[in-house]
């Protein structure tokens, strides 16, 4: 039964993710029905010309995942463990940017850094001249994915700080100050976590196009889309994206090296037993102010520059008219979208867990293949792939979209997955299994229970991510059901600034009230039990 | 009848070997304790006989039956009808006591749904935790929670019951009182029991025969005859 | 309820959701599937006005230049083989000649289409062009001395003062490649070139261009006309200016929208309404007055005072097939000029 079960996700995973991606990849390598290899030697021959690319996006992606980890990790630290005045408000606040779409984020600061908008009285205007110079460069393109991408980091230390076994700390800080435990004893203990998130920050930031393409500056995804976009090329489009695997062995080969003296492991905390809190005293002002200006650069500053430019008259009903269709449907997609991938996600985490399959590790690296992939270079596979008269009724539907998000974010799920199962004690199944449970009722009722915080953040962070999710579904969505994503960002093309801030707006907040109902509903449902 | 017979099994972690070539025999009804240093292998032993790991080479047979051979398990862990307390008790932290035990007998096809409520309750006194049957783990004591272990173990009626060195986290005292009790189980139940332990003490305290180990090997079976007064039977 | 059977709940009702969503999907054979890489800030209304007019319902997928396209036209290449579309509504011919070669359009001449010059049509009927918009220079109001030519990229008075979109992309390439066409290789070379050397910048779009001309970042962008005409009406300090009509200048390049059939869609009868309507003067009319502003292909149609009309401009004559065919010839040069 269990080897079934995973056999079919496998399976599943390979008819939405492998097969599209091979159909590509055919597609680069079969010209007019005949095998040749010419793409791939106009690849190598002109390789002079994909290196800056490449170097961009190594570069690009190794800085944001640096920087993204150096503001996220301490911030967890600060929010997660300490009594800082209002941490859960500024925990949430600090979230937002990972609702938008990065490329809104940097259209924020664009508008931010203009000549007119809301920095020009307090910032001269040389200086903000300069900004304005360095936004369309690296820096720009860095600071806007490291403030988007950072709170992926600030969450997973949140989450992984709840895991860690409170007596292994208090055995410490019997024998030193809270700094030094901190150092020694905590951060080593999420240590996994951590290099878990700064992976996926750099993976995300490896695959992102909107950004460095509006900011102008070349990455390897970017030319990517040229050859789409430019010469209809799908062969030359899957060739260009190929480096991408290379790319992707090699981060999943230096994990596996980092993580192999990894002795400690994660106990799950005792029944009963709370998370420590750091008491900071003295140093509550000083931090509420660093946590305060932080918050106001990468947070509040873009925020607010879409609400005021979203204060107009019509703004909102307009925004209401044009969008509230698209909205309701991002909101199914997405609830749809998080529900199975958060079901894939656990039954492929539990597969790579325990290596229940021998093909595990070409699963995991698989689903991180995906999660880096441009969302058009997946988008255009299934189409391909699925555009046939057999397949119709399944390619006309929204099925297509749920697809995509299978397709791109399972690493997420799994991995969430993956982190989770570590600290369940295998025990726990065993147990089951010694008084003859079969396969689908120990997970049922032991495996997915005792892993439930991990499975709700699977659910949410997936949630996230495809109702944000831009690249993918604007490929296959079925005519006349684009999702809100989409229809911003087709408005966007000469619309009013106005209706697309306030579309932006309406994005955020109603990401906000559908996760805080959830929360609510769930929090209620734990309290009750 | 041997109740558990292994020939010549094998298990190897990373190139370490953690069981080698192990040969034994184990009576119905038996009391056998296994006793090594941490770490000599005992443990697994105790695990390739739940079915929790594979031996790698050798045949191990329960009640005459082949149960694994030449690397396979031929019977899953849950068919073997074997109860076990692990080190840790593993006990789930969102079921109540009942809900362990009902968990338990809800897969055993000897017991009708309508005997499990009865089942539980007589297994609860058994173990005197009837009137802790709505608490969770996290509300119990450290004896609580082994009573649970052990009573989740025995509910189905298993033949054979694996503990691993379960009482090793209690103190003394507590220890001697849950061997006296599981004593007394054991002659009210009549199960073959296999106990490993580091604890010397222990091994003689619970077992009529204790096999040590040492470095993944079984020494020559010593026949302690165990004291008269702690012989419950 | 246990935490197992609740996940499984949400499940299933996960499964249940996506299958009603399916059901209840409005799909009826009174449908029309149109692809639009138009703005569907402009498109959208007539497609609106479409629906309530004819009751035909409208399903459609739209793209933006943002996106350079990447989406629609990579979309119904890909779904050659089993068309999901019947109308696509290009921006401009070169997508509409892409199309057709690449055997995804389908001759249909349209009662609508007469009266279109035939340089706007396709001669054979796989696309039609209507409602223009022509590329032309956004300058800052403050500027003293005006640019009157493309020519002005490569003055010295306008250098590091000047920006143009990246000319791998949408109406930019477009431009260029009738340059080409019309010039010849090495004088288009030699123009690019000169442009580059003159510290030329490179934005990402058109509508960037005009925004950073608007805040006063440069002194002049080419740029299509609906690109200046919004910000006119914004009220930003910008102003649009015809190049090259004076003394014989090449005149300017103009861009239509086309409209062509897909060959095979689901819905070609339903198709063939929708392009009879949007090649209609009504059609032209309504671009002219909307924030698009474009220039109606019909003789006589009525536009607003801020509108030129098509019979008073010194108009590029370009040939879009062929522009389209030279398009993938010159690509790896431009990529290098660009500096990718």
């Amino acid at each position: 039964m269990r080897r079934l079960t995973l056999l079919l996700v496998v399976v599943t995973l390979v008819i939405v993710g492998l097969l599209p991606l091979a159909v590509m990849l055919g597609k680069s390598v079969i010209v007019d029905g005949r095998l040749t290899f010419a793409v791939y030697e106009k690849l190598f021959s002109n390789s002079g010309q994909y290196w800056v690319p490449i170097r961009h996006s190594l570069m690009l992606a190794a800085l944001t995942a640096g920087g993204a980890t150096l503001t996220g990790v301490p911030l967890g630290l600060l929010l997660g463990k300490t009594d800082l005045p209002m941490r859960r408000i500024l925990a949430i606040l600090f979230s937002i940017p990972l609702l938008l779409p990065p490329y809104i984020l940097a259209v924020c600061w664009f508008n931010l850094l203009a000549s007119d908008g809301i920095l020009a009285p307090i910032i001269p205007e040389r200086t903000l001249e300069l900004l304005s110079h360095r936004l369309f460069d690296l820096p720009g393109c860095l600071w806007v994915l490291v403030s988007a991408f950072m709170p992926l980091v600030m969450i997973l230390t949140l989450a992984c700080l709840h895991a860690v076994n409170p007596r292994l700390e208090e055995a410490g800080r019997l024998i030193a100050r809270w700094p030094a435990v901190l150092w020694r004893v905590t951060l080593p203990a999420i240590l996994p976590g951590i290099l878990f998130a700064a992976i996926l920050v750099f993976l995300l930031a490896l695959g992102e196009v909107g950004v460095p393409m509006y900011l102008r500056y070349p990455v390897l995804p970017v030319e990517t889309l040229t050859q789409f976009a430019a010469f209809y090329d799908f062969g030359a489009a899957a060739a260009a994206a190929s480096p991408l695997l290379a790319i992707v062995l090699a981060v999943l080969a230096l994990e596996h090296l980092l993580l192999r003296d990894q002795t400690y492991r994660l106990r799950p905390t005792t029944p009963g037993r709370r998370m420590l809190s750091i008491r900071l005293r003295g140093w509550r002002v000083p931090a509420m102010l660093v946590v305060g200006l932080l918050a106001t650069a990468i947070v509040v500053l873009p925020l607010l520059a879409l609400i005021v430019s979203s204060l107009s008259p019509f703004a909102y009903g307009d925004a209401w008219l044009r969008a509230a269709d698209a909205l309701g449907r991002s909101l199914v997609f997405a609830g749809v979208g998080a529900t199975l991938l958060t079901a894939v996600g656990f039954l492929c985490g539990y597969l790579i867990h325990n290596r229940a399959l021998r093909i595990w590790r070409a699963v995991d690296t698989l689903t991180l293949l995906l999660f880096t992939l441009p969302g058009t270079v997946i988008g255009i596979g299934l189409v391909a792939l699925w555009n046939r008269s057999g397949s119709a009724f399944l390619y006309a539907s929204s099925a297509l979209v749920i697809f995509a998000y299978i397709a791109q974010y399972t690493a997420l799920t799994s991995r969430i997955s993956t982190a989770t199962l570590a600290n369940v004690p295998p025990s726990l199944e065993e147990a089951a299994q010694m008084i003859g449970a079969p396969w689908f009722a120990r997970l049922a009722y032991v495996v997915v229970p005792a892993a439930f915080p991990g499975v709700l953040a699977a659910w949410f962070t997936a949630f996230i991510f495809c109702f944000r999710d831009l690249g993918a579904s604007m490929v296959v969505y079925p005519a006349g059901q684009d999702t809100l994503p989409v229809r911003i960002f087709t408005l966007m093309a000469n619309g009013a600034p106005s209706l697309i801030a306030a579309l932006c707006v309406l994005l955020v907040s109603v990401t906000l009230i559908a996760m805080a109902i959830l929360g609510l509903l769930f929090q209620g449902w734990a309290l009750r039990r | 009848m041997n109740a558990i017979e292994l020939k010549a099994v094998s298990k190897t972690y990373d190139r370490v070997p953690a069981v080698d070539s192990v040969s034994t025999s184990i009576q119905r009804g038996e009391r056998v304790v296994i006793l090594g240093p941490s770490g000599c292998g005992k443990t697994t032993l105790l695990r390739l006989v739940a079915g929790l790991e594979v031996p790698d080479s050798g045949t191990l047979s329960i009640d005459g039956q082949p149960v694994a051979a030449g690397g396979h398990n031929l019977v899953e862990p849950e068919q073997r009808h074997i109860g076990m307390v692990f080190q840790d008790l593993a006990l789930w932290p969102h079921m109540t006591v009942s809900q362990h035990l009902e968990f338990a007998l809800r897969y055993d096809l000897r017991t009708k749904s309508a005997d499990r409520p009865a089942r539980i309750r007589e297994v609860l006194e058994m173990v005197r935790m009837g009137n802790r049957a709505l608490a969770r783990p996290g509300e119990l004591s450290g004896g609580q929670q082994q009573r649970v272990a052990l009573a989740r173990a025995l509910v189905a009626n298993p033949a054979i019951l694996l503990m691993d060195e379960p009482l090793s986290s209690l103190d003394s005292d507590l220890n001697l009182h849950l061997r006296q009790e599981l004593l007394t189980l054991y002659a009210a139940l009549g199960f073959t029991l296999v106990y490993v332990t580091h604890n010397r003490e222990e091994a003689e305290a619970i077992g009529t025969r204790v096999i040590a180990m040492r470095d993944g090997r079984t020494g020559d079976s010593a026949m302690t005859r165990a004291k008269p007064g702690n012989r419950q039977s | 309820m246990s935490r197992g059977r609740l996940f499984f709940v949400v499940v299933l009702a996960g499964v249940i959701a996506a299958v009603l969503w399916r059901v209840l999907a409005p799909s009826s054979a009174h449908t029309v599937v149109v692809y639009v890489s138009h703005d569907q800030v402009f498109s959208e209304p007539i497609l609106n006005d479409f629906q309530r007019d004819t009751g035909i319902l409208i399903k459609a997928v739209y793209d933006t230049e943002e996106t350079k396209s990447a989406g629609v036209m990579n979309r119904l290449i890909a779904e050659k083989a089993n068309p999901q579309a019947d109308v696509y509504w290009a921006n401009e011919p070169i997508r509409a000649e892409v199309l057709r070669l690449r055997g995804v359009a389908r001759s249909y001449r349209s009662p609508s289409a007469a009266g279109i010059p035939a340089q706007f049509r396709n001669a054979d009927g796989y696309w039609t062009g209507f409602s223009a918009r022509a590329r032309i220079l956004i300058v800052h109001r403050g500027l003293r001395d005006k640019p009157r030519s493309i020519q002005a990229y490569t003055d010295p008075r306008f250098n590091g003062r000047a920006v143009i979109a990246n000319p791998l992309f949408g109406t930019t390439t477009a431009h260029i490649a009738a340059l080409f066409n019309a010039w010849g290789d090495d004088r288009v070379e030699v123009f690019l070139d000169a442009m580059r050397r003159n510290g030329v910048h490179i934005s990402s779009s058109n509508g960037e261009s005009a925004d950073q001309v608007a805040r006063g970042a440069f002194d002049f962008a080419l740029v299509d006309s609906d690109d200046v005409y919004s910000r006119e009406r914004q009220g930003q300090p910008v102003e649009g200016i015809y190049p090259d009509q004076e003394g014989g200048g090449p005149g300017c390049f103009i861009v239509p929208n086309a409209v062509l059939l897909i060959k095979d869609g689901p819905h070609p009868a339903a198709g063939k309404k929708l392009i009879d309507y949007l090649l209609s003067r009504e059609t032209e009319r309504k671009l002219a007055f909307s924030d698009a502003a474009q220039i109606p292909l019909h003789p006589g149609v009525e536009t607003p005072a801020d509108v030129r009309r098509l019979e008073t401009l010194n108009v590029m004559q370009v040939d879009y097939a062929a522009v389209a065919a030279r398009m993938q010839a010159f690509q790896p040069w431009l990529r290098d000029w660009v500096g990718h």
